[in-house]
């Protein structure tokens, strides 16, 4: 893969690490629960360079729109959860119920600059089919122990740069814990791991002194961001009810929501629309109705 | 996200897929008669490739098993699409009790290995899907299964002729584009002439 991705253009390739598998994209996950990343805005020092150069020049900049693009719902069909789930269910007739996978689309009223939104989340019902986890930290020791109890499925130092030199990676993600960071650099792990993504790292969250609430965190969650006002994320199986889907899409919303109102009072963020899409399906505006009049009984859109 | 006309257009998917080719309701246990018994689950098993007579079985999921689904969301349909070309192209229909009575007419001896089991009261039955078409697949389920077919509404054939409408427009409008650029290159192709001529003549 490394070797395509360097033949490539810079664009092409975050275009592939987009196309990654969405277990991978988690190990993104980094412990920044109240931490907000500031989107166009430039460091003190660039500005006052930029002031510098431009002094005397009467030269106006050009501005784009200040706010995103809110479209008019009125226009926009929209439907209730169990007949976009029909609409669904027939796009993906024939698929895998538990590789394909709802999503939801959620449009913020934002404005272009300021905070985004970044957080994770847990289910009600886990949407992942099961993520291994490797943690490389001193075998036999009280921190390796309690990894193994949170669900680690291969902990230790040595055995695990055995078994990733031979070629044998058999984990989704890998934690490491700060006392093994030297024999993991040591061994060379880097030029294995980092191409695949799975490098531990301090600015991922990947190397961490709590390893064993963060597995845990890691096994369950899912991390979700906000990209041009859309927070995208899959909510649920192609498998699911619609109780269960219900139950998946309040819990999202509700905690977009909170992660909204927590931003500062100077940016206003609010949800402004809802969209269900799947893994091969199109994007249905929601009404936030449960059923309509003409929606089947919700009970037959579950399984295949 | 995308602009609304763009979203909009986009949605015109779902006028596809309540009407066209396979647009029926399979009978159910509500609508079961002794002649066509309740349709329980389906199974589509065809190759990956077209080679072999696998286009048909193929055209059959991507076309008309959306629509089936969507007329009859309480029927689990399955495919399996296997890597042997050489193996069989099959469509298994499952029926609560009975055959229907064409269905019993039909017997064919191709087992279908990657289709699920039957349970204990269904019967199945095996249309070979090798070489046919999609539409004649659909004939030869429709005859199987005496599925009803759902004929559009009122609004649904006014939408029908505004897509065909547009489908028209949209020859013509390419067209149009397609001289305009022409035209510019045409254009750009004679300036840039008429300099090599003036660069040649001043040369000599």
């Amino acid at each position: 893969m490394s070797s395509i991705k360097s033949l490539m253009p810079s664009g092409a390739r975050t275009m592939l690490s987009i196309c990654r598998p969405p277990l991978r994209q988690g190990s993104m996950a980094a412990p920044l629960f109240g931490y907000q990343q500031v989107r166009g805005k430039a460091s003190a020092s660039q500005q006052k360079t930029k002031k510098f150069k431009e002094k005397g020049k009467v030269e106006k900049k050009k501005k784009g729109p200040k706010n995103y693009d809110q479209i008019d719902l009125s226009q926009m069909m929209q439907f209730s959860l169990c007949d976009a789930m029909r609409y669904i269910r027939a796009f993906e007739a024939g698929r895998s119920p538990e590789a394909t996978k709802y999503e939801v689309h959620i449009r913020l009223k934002s404005k272009r600059d300021g905070p985004v939104i970044r957080n994770m989340i847990r289910f009600p019902h886990s949407v992942q089919t099961e993520s291994r986890i490797c943690v490389i930290c001193p075998p036999n020791s009280r921190i390796a122990k309690e990894a193994l109890a949170a669900g680690a499925v291969l902990v230790g130092e040595e055995e695990v740069f055995e078994a990733v030199k031979n070629g044998r990676i058999e984990f989704d993600r890998c934690l490491c814990h700060p006392d093994s960071v030297d024999a993991m650099n040591k061994a060379g792990m880097g030029r294995i791991l980092g191409p695949r993504g799975l490098m531990p790292n301090a600015k991922m969250g990947t190397i961490v002194e709590d390893v064993a609430s963060r597995v845990e965190d890691l096994r369950g969650g899912t991390v979700y961001r906000e990209r041009d006002a859309v927070v995208r994320l899959a909510i649920g199986q192609l498998a699911f009810s619609p109780e269960q889907l219900r139950d998946n899409l309040r819990t999202v919303v509700d905690q977009v929501k909170k992660d909204a109102s927590a931003i500062t009072d100077k940016f206003t963020k609010e949800v402004y629309e809802v969209v269900l899409s799947s893994t091969h399906g199109p994007g249905l505006s929601l009404t936030g109705d449960f059923t309509s009049d003409s929606s089947p009984d919700p009970a037959v859109l579950t399984g295949a | 996200m995308p602009n609304l006309w763009k979203r909009l257009h986009k949605l015109k998917a779902l006028l596809d897929v309540r009407i066209g080719t396979g647009a029926a309701t399979l009978p159910s246990a509500a609508t079961a008669t002794k002649e066509f018994p309740a349709i329980t689950r389906l199974h589509l098993t065809y190759a990956r490739k077209i080679y072999g007579g696998h286009q048909g079985a193929r055209h059959f999921w991507r076309n008309c098993l959306p629509r089936l689904k969507y007329h009859n969301p309480a029927i689990p349909m399955t495919v399996k699409q296997t890597t042997d070309q050489e193996g069989p192209a099959t469509l298994t229909i499952y029926f609560s009790e009975n055959l229907s009575r064409t269905a019993s007419a039909n017997a064919i001896n191709v087992t279908d290995q990657h289709a699920p089991t039957p349970s204990g009261t269904e019967k199945t039955t095996v249309i070979n899907l090798k070489n046919l078409t999609y539409t004649d697949i659909w004939h030869n389920l429709k005859a199987l299964t005496g599925a009803e077919e759902v004929s559009p509404t009122v609004a649904e054939q006014a939408e029908l002729k505004k897509v065909e409408e547009m489908q028209l427009k949209a020859v013509a409008d390419r067209k149009r584009v397609a001289d305009i650029r022409q035209a510019k290159k045409d254009q750009e192709k004679m300036l840039e002439q008429a300099r090599g001529e003036v660069a040649k003549l001043r040369q000599s």
